[in-house]
C-alpha cells in the first residue's frame, strides 16, 4: 500500500474519519472522484499530479454533509477553496480531515484550519502561463474587441452549466438562471441570453472565485469562462487588497467593510 | 448497396461539388480551443480530417440546441402564427462518424414512430448524411461494445473509407445516390471488400447481450452510488450525445408577441424533474445518473427496440469528473 492509503486506513481506524473524498483511476486511465467509506476500498486511492479536480464541491453535497466526519484530497486549489468556503460559513459541522501532497510529494495530513490556512500563503499559487498569456491578450483588446471576443465564445456556450456545476462557490440551493418569476435570463441557448448568464455568474463570483480554473478547463465547448473571474479578481485584489481563498477571517471583499474604506457612503 | 471508390486526392473536389449543388454543408472544423466541432463551412480547406470525434455530435442538424416553433403577433386585427418549416435548408453533414451516423436510427424512432414531429421530419428529410469510418480510436471509444464497429453503415447515406490513395465509397440510400451524382465523374464503380485493416481496433468491453438481460434487475444495485456520487449534475454529457432528445418548452416574448422554443434539457439537471410543488422525485445525483444510463440501455429497448447508446465516447470525454458510462453499466450489472 502506498503512504497515502496507509495514512487513510490509519484515519479510518482511528475514527478520525467515516467517509474519504479522493481519486481513484477509472477504467479509461484517468482519475475519477471517488468516495470511500470503508477501509476495504482504501487500496483503489490515487493521488497524482493529474489528479487535477476539485474535489471541494462534494463537501456541498447532502450526502457529505450526512457523513459528518470528512476525509479529502486536496491540491492547492482545494485548499483554496476549503479556506473560501470556510470564510463564507458554508462547511458547517462538518469535521474536515484534509491531505495534501507537498511540492517534495511528501503527505500532509492537516489537523486545524489554522495549519491548512499558513500552508495556503505559503505555497500560494500564481496564475498559470497559459491563464496569463490569455489575460495578457485579453488586456491587450480594446473594448469592442474584448465584446466581440467573448460574444463570439459565448455564442457557442449550449447551458449545460457544467461551469456552474464545476464549481466550489457555486453553491446556491436555487440559481438565479432557474428561477422564473421572473425569468432574468432565459432558458435558451443564444448569444445574448449566453452574455447575461455568463456575466451574471461573474459578478456573483467576484472576489469569491479561488482561479482553480475548473469552469475553463472542462467547459465541453472551450470557452475559457475562468478568464472573467480571473480578471475580476486581479482588479478587486488591486482596488480592496483582498485575496481570494486566503484567509478564514477575510469574508470577501464585496461582502465586508473596514472603516479605513475609500468609499463615503458606508461611512 | 452500391460501391464506388474515388480517389483520396479527388475528396476535396467532391466536397466543392456538394458545395456548389446548394446545399448547407455541415462538417468538423478545428476551433482555437483545440477541440472540433460540426460547422456550416463554405471549403474543403476549413474541414479538419485529423480528428478521432467531434465535441458534439451530428445531432442538432435535426434537433437544434433551440428550434423556433412557432412565432405569434398580436394585434387589432388578431393573432398572426407563423413557423420556419419552409425555411429548413437541405443539409449535408459531412465527416461523421458511424456510430453518430447510427444514433440518426434511434433519434429517427423517437422523434417519428408515435406522435411524428414535424419539425424532425422535415430536417431529417433534408439530410444527408456522409459518414467516414474510422481509422483512430482512443480509450473513451466503445462502439465494438454496442454492437457497432469503425465501419458500420447503419444510419448512413453514405460511408467514406479511406484505403491508402483510394476511398472506399459505400453508397447505402438514395440520398447517398445523388451525393454521389453531384460529381459522378469522380466515381468509379467498385467491388464490395473488406474494410477491416482500414478500421481502428476498438476492442469490445462488455457484451450487449448480457448487459440487456442484467439490467432488468439492476435498478436496485449498491453500485449507483459508487457510480453515480462523482456526478456534477450538468448537461455536458447529455448535450454531446447523439442519442439524448430531452427537450424543455420555452415560450420567450410577450403577450402581443412571442415564439414558442424547444431547447435541450438534461436529466442530470435537478431542476429536470422538479414539480412546480417544489417536490422533486429524483431527489440526488445517483438517482438522475442511473436514469440515464437505465434508459440507453434498458428503458429505450422497452419503448422502441433499440440500446440508444451508441460508443461514440462523448460523456466520458466532456464529463467534468470523467465518469466513464462503460465502466458504470458494467459496475451495475456484474
Amino acid at each position: 500500500m502506498t503512504s497515502l492509503q496507509n495514512k487513510v486506513t490509519e484515519l479510518f481506524e482511528n475514527g478520525t474519519i467515516n467517509l474519504l473524498i479522493g481519486f481513484k483511476e477509472a477504467i479509461h486511465k484517468l482519475p475519477v472522484p471517488c468516495f470511500i467509506d470503508n477501509v476495504s476500498q482504501v487500496e483503489q486511492l490515487i493521488f497524482t499530479p493529474s489528479c487535477k479536480g476539485n474535489l471541494s464541491v462534494y463537501l456541498l453535497k447532502t450526502e457529505v454533509k450526512q457523513a459528518k466526519k470528512v476525509g479529502i484530497l486536496a491540491n492547492v486549489a482545494t485548499l483554496r477553496a476549503i479556506v473560501q468556503l470556510v470564510s463564507e460559513n458554508q462547511l458547517g459541522d462538518i469535521e474536515k480531515t484534509v491531505i495534501t501532497l507537498d511540492a517534495k510529494g511528501e503527505l500532509v495530513v492537516f489537523a486545524t484550519m489554522d495549519e491548512l490556512e499558513a500552508y495556503v500563503q505559503a505555497n500560494f499559487p500564481d496564475l498559470s502561463e497559459e491563464d496569463k498569456k490569455l489575460l495578457d491578450q485579453l488586456n491587450a483588446m480594446s473594448r469592442t474587441e474584448r465584446w466581440q471576443y467573448w460574444t463570439e465564445q459565448f455564442t457557442a456556450c449550449v447551458k449545460c452549466y457544467a461551469c456552474r456545476a464545476v464549481c466550489p462557490m457555486c453553491y446556491c440551493s436555487s440559481c438565479t438562471v432557474e428561477g422564473n418569476q421572473p425569468q432574468w435570463i432565459k432558458v435558451s441557448s443564444e448569444t445574448t441570453g449566453n452574455l447575461e448568464w455568463h456575466t451574471m455568474r461573474a459578478m456573483h463570483l467576484g472576489g469569491r472565485c479561488i482561479n482553480c480554473g475548473e469552469c475553463g478547463r472542462i467547459c465541453p465547448v472551450g470557452i475559457p469562462v475562468h478568464m472573467l473571474t480571473v480578471k475580476m479578481n486581479q482588479d478587486i485584489e488591486a482596488e480592496f487588497g483582498a485575496k481570494t481563498g486566503f484567509s478564514v477571517k477575510n469574508g470577501y471583499a464585496l461582502n465586508s467593510f473596514k472603516p479605513g474604506d475609500k468609499e463615503q457612503f458606508i461611512k | 448497396m452500391n460501391i464506388y471508390n474515388i480517389k483520396s486526392s479527388q475528396l476535396a473536389e467532391f466536397f466543392e461539388q456538394l458545395i456548389k449543388s446548394g446545399k448547407i454543408v455541415i462538417a468538423p472544423v478545428l476551433k482555437k480551443s483545440g477541440k472540433v466541432f460540426f460547422e456550416a463551412v463554405h471549403s474543403y480547406d476549413q474541414v479538419s480530417t485529423d480528428y478521432i470525434q467531434t465535441g458534439f455530435s451530428a445531432k442538432s442538424v435535426v434537433f437544434p440546441k433551440v428550434e423556433e416553433l412557432f412565432s405569434f403577433k398580436k394585434d387589432d386585427e388578431g393573432i398572426e402564427i407563423t413557423n420556419n418549416l419552409h425555411t429548413i435548408p437541405e443539409t449535408v453533414v459531412w465527416g461523421l462518424r458511424p456510430c453518430d451516423a447510427s444514433a440518426f436510427n434511434y433519434l429517427t424512432e423517437f422523434f417519428l414512430k408515435e406522435n411524428p414531429d414535424t419539425y424532425f421530419a422535415v430536417r431529417k428529410e433534408k439530410t444527408t448524411l456522409i459518414a467516414i469510418s474510422c481509422a483512430k480510436a482512443d480509450d473513451a471509444c466503445f462502439c465494438t461494445s454496442v454492437e457497432l464497429n469503425p465501419g458500420s453503415t447503419s444510419g448512413s447515406d453514405m460511408l467514406l473509407t479511406t484505403m491508402g490513395e483510394s476511398v472506399y465509397v459505400e453508397v447505402i440510400t438514395e440520398k447517398g445516390k445523388a451525393a454521389v451524382e453531384t460529381a459522378a465523374s469522380l466515381f468509379t464503380p467498385g467491388e464490395e471488400k473488406s474494410k477491416e485493416e482500414f478500421l481502428a481496433k476498438v476492442t469490445s468491453v462488455f457484451s450487449m447481450d448480457e448487459v440487456k438481460e442484467r439490467i432488468k434487475t439492476a435498478y436496485d444495485s449498491a453500485e449507483w452510488k459508487h457510480a453515480s456520487m462523482g456526478c456534477f449534475g450538468c448537461g455536458a454529457c447529455a448535450f454531446a450525445c447523439p442519442t439524448c432528445t430531452c427537450f424543455d418548452i420555452q415560450d420567450e416574448g410577450t403577450q402581443d408577441s412571442g415564439k414558442r422554443l424547444r431547447c435541450w434539457d438534461a436529466c442530470g439537471f435537478g431542476l429536470f424533474t422538479k414539480h412546480t410543488s417544489g417536490h422533486n422525485p429524483r431527489t440526488n445525483q445517483t438517482e438522475r445518473r442511473r436514469q440515464r444510463l437505465m434508459h440507453k440501455f434498458k428503458y429505450s429497448v422497452e419503448n422502441l427496440g433499440i440500446v440508444s447508446c451508441v460508443g461514440c465516447g462523448r460523456c466520458i470525454r466532456n464529463c467534468p469528473a470523467h465518469l466513464n458510462i462503460f465502466e458504470n453499466i458494467l459496475s451495475v450489472t456484474k
